[in-house]
């Protein structure tokens, strides 16, 4: 892959106009990566606007972004997370993982989880999964499309991260 | 993913790959019986995926069908057929066998058919499933009328759609505005087609209005929200048919050829004026008039009339208001307008036997849904599920003496819980058919587990467009028995195998599957099913649609002459309003107003959700967690006047009763209303979550309702009320410890 800001990155794509929160993109991925009870890799919620009668309610799914700049990887004091070169794909090592936390205080969308085990485990874009060739679960099981696996530039993953803390900070009612 | 990608999945995993029908909202259910590839590893049922070959859900599954395989391993399942030796309620049991549980039923139905006549039997339904034929077949064979038909989902706008423009056209597409009213196009069958129809739309730039009291993920999508209050749709559609009529906002040449009583109509909806409306519904008169302006002058435009309108006392006037209103404008059967349907290709034999009811059943019925002189109707005959509970309590027209839940809970899925648990108590025979505990067993005297969808090999599953064999996923986990088995085995019990292929399951399903030139066999080596690309839409099919027959004994036509009853000669040749009127809900803003002191907010409930198939499956933990305490909609308005923080417990309570319940502060629902989903009792163990209490105190709503038979009830169509006056107040520390 090319270097510079033409070189791209994987992430999970999220079209807030094309979900209907149905949970699918959820429930797949714990059911396909056996995921423990409280641990999660991708959430759907809610986010209001405005005030009754013209409130409008908003869908966003959030599983990790693989971010440009993973603020996780800086702060973990065991060099835990890494950021991949070729793929920009971020991923945890749980042999080196001691569950300190610190990646989840670093982390702006609240992705980082810890299970039973108290080790960090998050989404890796199912890419040592078997079947991964046909897409992760959580969008292949999507029916409006919201969720999408692409190769996006640097400069529109960075978009795209700004756009998401923007729906998360106006959540509330 | 293709077939070809989930065996190759499955062989990179070391796993098998089943390919089958959905079994988790009830196959054949509302959900459509979506098409997946199941997964096995070491015997075990693991996961699934979406099947890209079925034109239902077209590679897509949503979060009930990917929880399933806990839902089969639930420690909450069914295990071996029970029989009660305690008290009524008190939930003591021993083992017996399925064929013992089989005998004694027949034994009982045998001995209670000769004291009291085959009506003392009734089977209480669910939603529409694929084994509602097997009931209805049963039924009959047996000669009892009492199919117990909820009186509240579906039927009831079929009926009134069809004895007003002879058909219930709930198709449309390429539509530039759609209302969805009183519908949750997404909960239903969330990857299903009313789903994939409303995110088609919205792609398209279609113009979207939601009708309803409060803001679901459907109208956070839509362009308008028009906030009614629950319960006062009637009310709506009338001002709306002024606005419409008095603004000659209508289609004249299609008035003057095909319907008939337009000038009774015009002069009748003269009093209902917006302003009027926006008094008893809450939604601005400005609003209701642009409403009506819009889809009357807009022409691909489309109503899409959901099961909100089914629970109020006038229901019937409700429905039939808006088949006139898509009449007059002339928006059926028209490129984006509403469709009459044509009759089905590719279909499987029919098996409920219809042809042989008869007066005597008809006239037999312990509590019609429909007035006996609209006996049968589309399902056969039916009673309202409530109204046979009733009867056991007030012997009148007669008791009925034994019921039959097959997959359904008479305590928290109707109205009347408390009643329910006085007549489950004092019924000769109660026996209960599920998959999963449910909160009804205690009361009963047999109990059957079930086999869910995934352990067996039958049926087929045929939606319009599609059908498909089931497959067996795994070896049954614990009894190898379905709900068709059930009636194939007491079929044949009874002395009925002549009419329930002589207990052969492969019998039943080569019959059922004989018009389309078919075994079983021959379906099952089809791994993603038969689709049948869909025809050609024909438009204008007024002439054969409207001069269709009746389900009625003698066949008389829906419609007389052949046009839309917009004055419904009908109705009113039985006793009934020709013209849809406004009946108030038994306890409501502007009809108790007296009530507002006490009681000052109004609550109602939701059909649907997200994750559980109506009162089933809050054991399941992945759903659980999605939602796992019952809770109350209230504005953050309601909520700060009464010191209410998300999260809080709160007491509900109504003159009928009282909840206790999380309240979730939500924005985006009416001021003067409150909503909370239905169907809670269920704990989940693995959360260690508790039940529910039934009654006072627990998070069942259908306490909470008015079931006064002079005012609950649409007189017309059943439809009991599911709205009520109520006050919310925070919990105490002690009170609200879980």
């Amino acid at each position: 892959m090319s270097k510079g800001p033409m070189r791209t990155e994987w992430m999970i794509w999220f079209d807030h106009e094309k979900c209907t929160q149905c949970h699918g993109c959820e429930v797949a991925c714990r059911t396909w990566r056996g995921l423990d009870h409280g641990v999660w890799f991708r959430r759907v919620g809610n986010v209001w606007r405005g005030g009754y009668p013209q409130v409008k309610s908003h869908s966003v799914s959030l599983g990790c972004l693989h971010c440009v700049a993973p603020g996780c990887a800086a702060v973990c004091p065991e060099e835990a997370i890494s950021k991949r070169e070729s793929d920009g794909r971020v991923t945890v090592d749980r042999e080196l993982c001691t569950g300190c936390g610190a990646c989840l205080d670093a982390c702006p969308y609240g992705v980082p989880q810890f299970g039973p085990a108290g080790i960090m485990e998050k989404c890796d874009l199912c890419q040592d999964q078997p079947g991964q060739e046909f897409g992760p679960p959580c969008v292949a099981t999507c029916p409006g499309d919201a969720l999408s696996l692409r190769a996006v530039k640097i400069r529109e993953k960075a978009a795209h991260q700004k756009s998401m803390l923007a729906w998360m900070a106006s959540a509330g009612g | 993913m293709n077939y070809r990608q989930a065996i190759q999945t499955a062989k990179a995993a070391g796993e098998k790959v089943v390919p089958t029908v959905c079994g988790m909202c009830g196959p054949g259910g509302p959900g459509g019986g979506c098409g997946i590839y199941a997964f096995v590893k070491d015997g075990r049922f693991v996961k699934v995926a979406g099947m890209d070959e079925s034109p239902v859900n077209r590679g897509a599954v949503c979060a009930k069908g990917h929880a399933a395989p806990q839902w089969v391993y639930s420690p909450d399942r069914l295990t071996l057929p029970l029989r009660r030796i305690g008290k009524k309620g008190e939930g003591k049991f021993e083992k017996i066998t399925w064929d013992d549980a089989i005998a004694r039923i027949a034994e009982t139905l045998q001995e209670q058919k000769s004291r009291y006549g085959s009506e003392s039997l009734a089977m209480l339904t669910p939603a529409k499933r694929s084994y509602s034929d097997y009931i209805a077949r049963f039924l009959v064979a047996h000669g009892s009328p009492n199919y117990g038909h909820s009186g509240i989902c579906a039927v009831q706008r079929a009926f009134c759609f069809m004895y007003t423009i002879g058909d219930w056209p709930r198709q449309y597409s390429d539509s530039d505005l759609i209302i969805y009213w009183g519908r949750q196009p997404i909960y239903s069958g969330p990857v299903a087609r009313p789903a994939k129809a409303f995110l088609a739309a919205k792609q398209r730039g279609a113009k979207i209005i939601a009708i309803k009291p409060s803001v679901e993920p459907d109208v956070g999508m839509a362009d308008i929200w028009v906030p009614v209050r629950p319960g006062t749709d009637a009310a709506l559609a009338l001002a709306m048919l002024h606005v419409v009529v008095g603004e000659d906002l209508v289609d004249h040449d299609f008035i003057d050829r095909w319907c008939s009583g337009f000038h009774r109509l015009k002069a009748h909806v003269r009093q209902f004026t917006p302003a009027w409306a926006e008094t008893i519904t809450g939604v601005p008169e400005k609003q209701i008039a642009e409403v009506a302006r819009m889809y009357a002058t807009t022409k691909r435009a489309a109503i899409d009339l959901g099961n909100g309108v089914e629970h109020t006392p006038s229901s019937n006037d409700a429905i039939r208001a808006v088949a006139i209103l898509m009449a007059v404008t002339g928006h059926l059967d028209r490129p984006g307008t509403n469709l009459l349907n044509t009759p089905p290709k590719h279909s499987p034999k029919p098996i409920s036997l219809r042809d042989r009811i008869t007066p005597e059943m008809v006239d037999k019925l312990v509590g019609p849904e429909f007035p006996k002189a609209f006996q049968p109707f589309i399902e056969g005959t039916t009673s309202a599920y409530y109204r046979i509970l009733e009867s056991v309590l007030t012997e009148k027209p007669y008791p009925v003496r034994t019921i039959i839940a097959p997959g359904t809970q008479a305590l928290v899925s109707n109205r009347g819980s408390r009643n329910v648990a006085a007549a489950l108590e004092k019924l000769d025979f109660f026996v209960v058919a599920d998959v999963a505990r449910t909160t009804d067993i205690p009361y009963a005297d047999i109990v059957l587990p079930l086999a869910t969808s995934y352990e067996v090999d039958h049926p087929f599953q045929a939606v319009p467009g599609w059908i498909m064999a089931t497959n067996r996923v795994i070896d049954p986990v614990h009894s190898p028995k379905s709900i068709f088995d059930f009636f194939l085995d007491l079929g044949v019990a009874m002395g009925y195998g002549g009419d329930f292929w002589e207990g052969s399951m492969e019998r039943a399903m080569d019959d059922q599957l004989e018009p389309l030139g078919l075994t079983m066999h021959d379906l099952r080596m089809k791994p993603e099913g038969m689709a049948f690309p869909p025809e050609p839409p024909i438009y204008e099919k007024y002439e054969t649609v409207f001069n269709r027959t009746s389900p009625r004994l003698g066949g008389a036509p829906f419609l007389p002459g052949g046009k839309v009853q917009l004055y419904n000669t009908t109705f009113e040749a039985a006793g009934f309003t020709p013209l849809p009127e406004w009946r108030e809900p038994p306890e409501s803003i502007t009809g108790t107003p007296e009530l507002l002191d006490r009681y000052p907010l109004l609550l109602s409930d939701y059909h649907t959700s997200k994750n559980y198939s109506a009162s089933w499956q809050r054991n399941v933990p992945r759903l659980r967690e999605i939602a796992p305490h019952p809770e109350l909609h209230i504005h953050p308005e309601a909520a700060d006047a009464r010191d209410i923080a998300d999260g809080d417990w709160v007491k509900v309570a109504s003159p009928h009763g009282w909840m206790k319940v999380k309240a979730q502060r939500y924005p985006g629902i009416r001021p003067d209303t409150v909503m909370i989903l239905h169907g809670w009792w269920q704990g989940c163990r693995e959360l260690g979550i508790a039940d529910y209490p039934i009654l006072d105190g627990g998070a069942n709503v259908n306490i909470m309702y008015s079931v006064d038979p002079d005012k609950a009830y649409d007189p017309l169509v059943t439809a009991m009320t599911s709205q009520t006056l109520v006050q919310v107040t925070k919990m105490q520390e002690q009170e609200g410890a879980q």
